[in-house]
């Protein structure tokens, strides 16, 4: 019996070679060696190990779309009626890799990318309500705290669902003269028809101009940036300081818009085939929805339904937004943990069992104690 | 037992695709065709990267080979051993893509450089340290070219040996003996890192 016998007697068995003989033989070398035997369990252990199933998920749905969008494009496509409309590509966008990185490395599975990065020069500061200082002497204001959700009718008969710690303005002649409102922090809008009186909303960073739709829009001061989704209808926003430049936004696709931008547009959504780096740093992009395959429901406007969602966010946003959502201040202590990328939805949880649950999916886990509203987390 | 269990999920899982097979063949079912795809996209991708050393070209050659298939499913159900039949069609193909472009694509896959998949083996479970395990998979990565293709068709692909040496035209002798190559290079760092602990 040689050494290398052992060896093969291993690989044997564990490819399921091994004849009834062989794996006797072996037990009997273990039998005689504990050692062998530690080994041998190590072996298995790792022979059997594998990779994490859900992580690999996300990126074969990517994968399988863009896959079938090559079929489709020969006229060969499987029937597959629900998914194909709302997740299909531009034709002639850039090859197969290239697209499947952007999805699964900027948002998942569904958010598909369409116009990409772009970047504009950042310019010097403006007040943040340059745009909102329309003329509204007497103001009317609805307010949320955090930890509040709440459903508004307005006088034109629009709804607005207000988030968590957010205000909605507007004046005494909204409705009669105009449809105007100013935004802090995040609102959904199913806005009523009115050809005549464009609703307008204006937040620190753009202007939404809308006839008929439902859409929602994202603007907390302390989030990097804005972002608008459009759920139906059409929007036309454009980016404060810059009137002339408008942005036509179509439905399930969303803008985001960093919070500082205000540069005129170097290039608009249809030609951008490519990151173009211009001279500094303002960052636009517009993407797809992120729609739940499961039932077809847009992640962006969940919280409508009191559900907090996320899907591959860093931890630092996902605390930013537990902090609105349960009325909280969480302070991470250890830099390390903030771009963690997570996903999940919470809907009943209390604070602390929503971190715990978020404890238990770190790769790094973390503690965390809470005294009154303030919560500390640590390594 | 583990010998039988081992076995019978050998044997479950080829039946799994025959039925796969015959869903798509039958009844044009997508979602069968999706499950296909999802179950071999990734390993052929790997495989074939190991030739034409372009995770893009790979990713399409292996769309390409799954296009075909659906193209061709009215005969799917005649294939035997459809993993195999996908390993071949890829390898073809990936030879044949690496030609074209007369690139230093690998012709021959005795020089195969293969990727292994990624896992993850839970040190809660106390098997060993995290440090130990790192040292271990540092060892099966850094496998000779030829051990380490054949340790990733075997354990990842689970393919039994005359397979494997069918997909790369040599002998069951040969894929046995490096296999235990690679087995005793496992066990040779297993053996170093924890020993030195205990």
């Amino acid at each position: 019996m040689t050494i290398h016998r052992i060896w093969n007697l291993i690989a044997r068995k564990l490819t399921g070679e091994a004849s009834v003989e062989e794996l006797q033989e072996l037990d009997r070398h273990t039998e005689e060696d504990s050692k062998l035997q530690l080994d041998i369990d190590i072996i298995q252990a790792l022979w059997e190990s594998r990779p994490d199933e859900a992580e690999e998920r996300d990126y074969l749905e990517a994968t399988y779309i863009l896959h079938l969008d090559r079929m489709q494009k020969l006229g060969i496509e499987p029937h597959n009626p629900d998914e194909s409309e709302s997740i299909k590509s531009e034709p002639g966008k850039p090859g197969l890799r290239k697209r499947i990185w952007l999805v699964s490395g900027m948002a998942g599975m569904l958010a598909l990318t369409l116009g990409l990065w772009f970047f504009i020069q950042r310019d010097q500061p403006s007040p943040t309500n340059a745009l909102a200082n329309t003329n509204m002497p007497e103001q009317f204001e609805l307010t949320t705290r955090k930890g509040v959700k709440s459903k508004f009718m307005l006088p034109d008969g629009s709804q607005v669902w207000l988030n968590a710690g957010s205000k909605l303005t507007y004046g005494r002649n909204f409705g009669k003269e105009n449809r105007e409102v100013v935004l802090t922090g995040e609102g959904f809008f199913d806005v009523q028809k009115n050809i005549e009186k464009p609703f307008i909303i204006t937040t620190s960073s753009v202007q939404i101009k809308v006839l008929c739709t439902a859409f929602n829009v994202k603007a907390y001061p302390e989030d990097g940036n804005t972002e608008t989704s459009l759920i139906r209808g059409s929007i036309e926003l454009t980016i404060k300081n810059r009137p002339n430049d408008k942005i036509i936004l179509s439905p399930n696709e969303k803008i985001i818009v960093e919070n500082s931008a205000s540069a005129p547009f170097e290039k608009t959504r249809t030609d951008a085939k490519k990151p173009v780096a211009l001279t500094a740093n303002t960052l636009i992009s517009i993407k797809k929805l992120k729609i739940n395959p499961l039932d077809s429901s847009v992640l962006e406007t969940q919280w409508v339904e009191n559900k907090l969602v996320f899907r591959d966010e860093s931890f630092r946003e996902i605390a930013l937004r537990m902090e609105r959502w349960y009325d909280v201040q969480i302070d991470i202590q250890d830099p390390t943990l903030e771009d963690e990328r997570l996903s999940g939805i919470f809907t009943s949880e209390t604070v602390t069992e929503a971190l715990d649950a978020l404890k238990e999916s770190m790769s790094t886990p973390f503690r965390f104690n809470q005294a009154d509203r303030k919560i500390n987390i640590y390594r | 037992m583990v010998h039988e269990r081992l076995l019978l999920n050998k044997e479950k899982a080829y039946q799994k695709i025959r039925d796969l097979q015959r869903r798509i063949a039958v009844y044009e079912d997508e979602s069968a065709y999706k499950e296909l795809f999802f179950q071999f996209f990734n390993t052929l991708t790997r495989f074939s990267t190991g030739i034409v050393h372009s995770g893009e070209t790979a990713e399409e050659i292996v769309s390409d080979v799954f296009i075909q298939l659906w193209k061709d499913r009215t005969k799917l159900e005649q294939i035997q051993d459809l993993q195999l039949y996908l390993f071949i069609a890829v390898k073809n193909n990936s030879l044949r893509a690496s030609r074209q472009q007369q690139k230093k694509g690998t012709l021959s896959v005795e020089e195969m450089q293969v990727e292994l998949e990624s896992t993850y083996l839970d040190p809660a479970q106390k098997i060993m340290s995290a440090e130990a395990l790192q040292s271990i998979h540092t060892a099966i990565n850094n496998l000779p070219p030829r051990a380490k293709l054949i340790f990733k068709l075997a354990k990842e692909d689970k393919m039994r040996y005359k397979d494997i040496a069918n997909l790369l035209d040599i002998s069951v002798k040969t894929v046995d003996n490096q296999l235990s190559i690679a087995i005793r290079k496992i066990a040779v760092a297993i053996g170093s890192v924890v020993r030195k602990k205990s």
